[in-house]
């Protein structure tokens, strides 16, 4: 599975003129990385992740996955929502079997399956409750079940924790790793949050303030699990941060 | 916050237990207060017209056991004929207004095609077509077919409003599962629209219940409480006249009651405060 994007432009009409959300965007993305996307807010990382999903069509330039150019919503990419979009009227089962379901595969597999993945996101015991009965990090488990039990090649994930408090959030960060490394899935996460990026990924795309563009790649060699307050990962963070920040002041000075 | 009250269920329950039978005693006074004035009132006016509760409480209970001769039938028998015309009416109403709204909030041809029409029958009173239903349709039919009318809008309103209600993110999650637009129709939006048609029933079943009894009062078939409350009129039993408008009170009190108990548990279940 390799995802390439090459020169990707998404405009947005806007009044009598056109806006430029995402100009020249370029990323190879291979077989089972984690490639967390960090950008300041409103710079089209979100527009971007749902180009790929296939929610929004591009301009211009290429998105192919496997050689093939991404043209709508497909089954061979999965995604996870910020604002966890369950069902609210289907248990956490039926949540999960969603896809499966569309597909038509018969009930006993399906069972199986959901099964298979609802264990994986350690939800067992809860197969029958509904959404409105759980809490934040459990419906984002359901969230990610949901998406897995599709078998997507890539797990485009859109903020998926910003919803979450804080010590939520890290506990789901270092579940999401066991879940990673244990379904073997490629994975692009979406977030503001440098702490986040440098926790997760293999490597992180800083974009640039609108129209949104790379602007620099970081790999991270850093073994997991990572320790958040080792010294290492505190440079990681300066440097990212250090490359964030500046994006962030250069365009807000910049602007009127 | 919202979950704290839970950690001390026993402190919590016995609050509300508290607050609650506070309002029920309220509620019991405000009922005293009225039957007293309604008595004091009845007993200085004197006028048979007005008749004292206790006369209304007999004529109430009579009713239900005495065969009234001119209509052939018990206050049950008028009850069973107006609840048959309501459930007519308003089963009707709920095919035409289901499918019709679903289209509607769905599909903008749809809607540009029905919307003028619509428009034009939702601001006439049900009441008004009264006379030409009976015309048309006879003392069977006219007074189901206004009381179809009444509950249709309410119903058709909130089905094109949930349909538009839908949150967008559940329908990129299905796009996202491989849902076609049939699959997002079947399995998003007709599920989403379950709680706002039970709330379009909820306003159907008190406009019906005004409907009937005003349809029924101008003419109709094999009794019905409206009948049985303008015949008691005519005859000069006003003490029987007010205990058929009770008999409708319960009638919309049990039916829009239970309706709303339904909606809260569907709320409830959907995940809606």
């Amino acid at each position: 599975m390799t995802l390439t994007i090459e020169h990707l432009v998404k405009e947005f009409p806007k009044e009598k003129e056109m806006l430029l959300a995402i100009d020249d965007f370029n990323l190879e993305v291979k077989e089972r990385e984690f490639v967390c996307i960090l950008g300041p807010s409103g710079c089209g990382k979100t527009t971007l992740l749902r180009i790929i999903a296939g929610l929004e069509t591009k301009t211009s330039g290429s998105m192919r996955l496997d050689g093939r150019e991404i043209a709508g919503p497909g089954r061979d990419r999965g995604m996870v929502f910020q604002e966890f979009a369950l069902f609210p009227w289907r248990t956490v089962r039926k949540n999960v079997e969603f896809g499966l379901e569309i597909r038509r595969i018969p009930t006993a597999e399906r069972t199986k399956t959901a099964e298979e993945f609802i264990n994986l996101v350690g939800l067992k015991g809860f197969e029958n409750s509904y959404p409105y009965q759980l809490s934040g990090g459990m419906k984002q488990r359901v969230g990610i079940a949901r998406a897995l039990a599709n078998n997507p090649e890539v797990l485009l994930m859109d903020e998926p924790f910003g919803a979450l408090d804080a010590q939520t959030r890290n506990m789901m960060q270092k579940e999401l790793l066991r879940i990673w490394q244990q379904t073997k899935k490629t994975v692009i996460f979406i977030t503001h949050s440098v702490d986040e990026a440098c926790y997760l990924a293999d490597r992180i795309v800083v974009m640039t303030t609108r129209p949104g563009t790379v602007k620099e790649i970081f790999t991270i060699d850093l073994p997991r699990p990572r320790d958040r307050v080792s010294v290492e990962f505190a440079n990681l963070r300066k440097k990212v941060l250090a490359e964030l920040e500046r994006e962030t002041i250069v365009n807000t000075v910049a602007a009127p | 916050m919202p979950n704290k009250p839970r950690l001390i269920l026993g402190i919590f329950n016995r609050e509300r237990f508290l607050s609650n039978s506070k309002q029920i005693i309220i509620g019991i006074i405000a009922l005293v207060v009225f039957v007293a004035v309604w008595w004091e009132v009845s007993l200085t006016l004197k006028l048979s017209y007005v008749p004292a509760p206790d006369a209304v409480s007999n004529a109430f209970f009579t009713s239900f056991g005495k065969v009234e001769m001119s209509l052939g039938t018990t206050m049950w028998g008028n009850i069973a004929a107006s609840l048959q015309r309501f459930a007519i009416g308003f089963i009707f109403a709920f095919i035409i207004a289901l499918p019709l709204g679903l289209l509607m909030g769905f599909f903008r041809i749809a809607d540009s095609f029905f919307k003028p029409i619509v428009e034009i029958f939702r601001p006439m009173p049900p009441i008004a077509w009264v006379p030409v239903f009976l015309l048309i349709f006879g003392l069977f039919w006219g007074p189901v077919m206004v009381i179809f009318l009444g509950v249709l809008f309410p119903l058709l309103s909130n089905v094109i409003f949930g349909v538009k209600s839908v949150d967008a993110p559940l329908i990129d999650a299905a796009r996202t599962m491989g849902a076609n637009r049939f699959a997002l129709f079947t399995k998003v939006v007709m599920p989403y629209t379950i709680p706002y048609i039970m709330t379009g029933i909820t306003i159907g079943l008190g406009i019906g219940w005004m409907c009937i009894v005003a349809a029924e009062m101008i003419g109709a078939v094999g009794g019905g409480v409206g009948y049985y409350i303008s015949y008691m009129s005519q005859i000069g039993r006003y003490d029987f006249m007010f205990a058929g408008m009770v008999v409708i009170a319960i009638l919309g009190i049990v039916t829009v009651g239970a309706s709303r108990f339904v909606e809260k548990r569907l709320n409830r279940r959907m995940g809606i405060k």
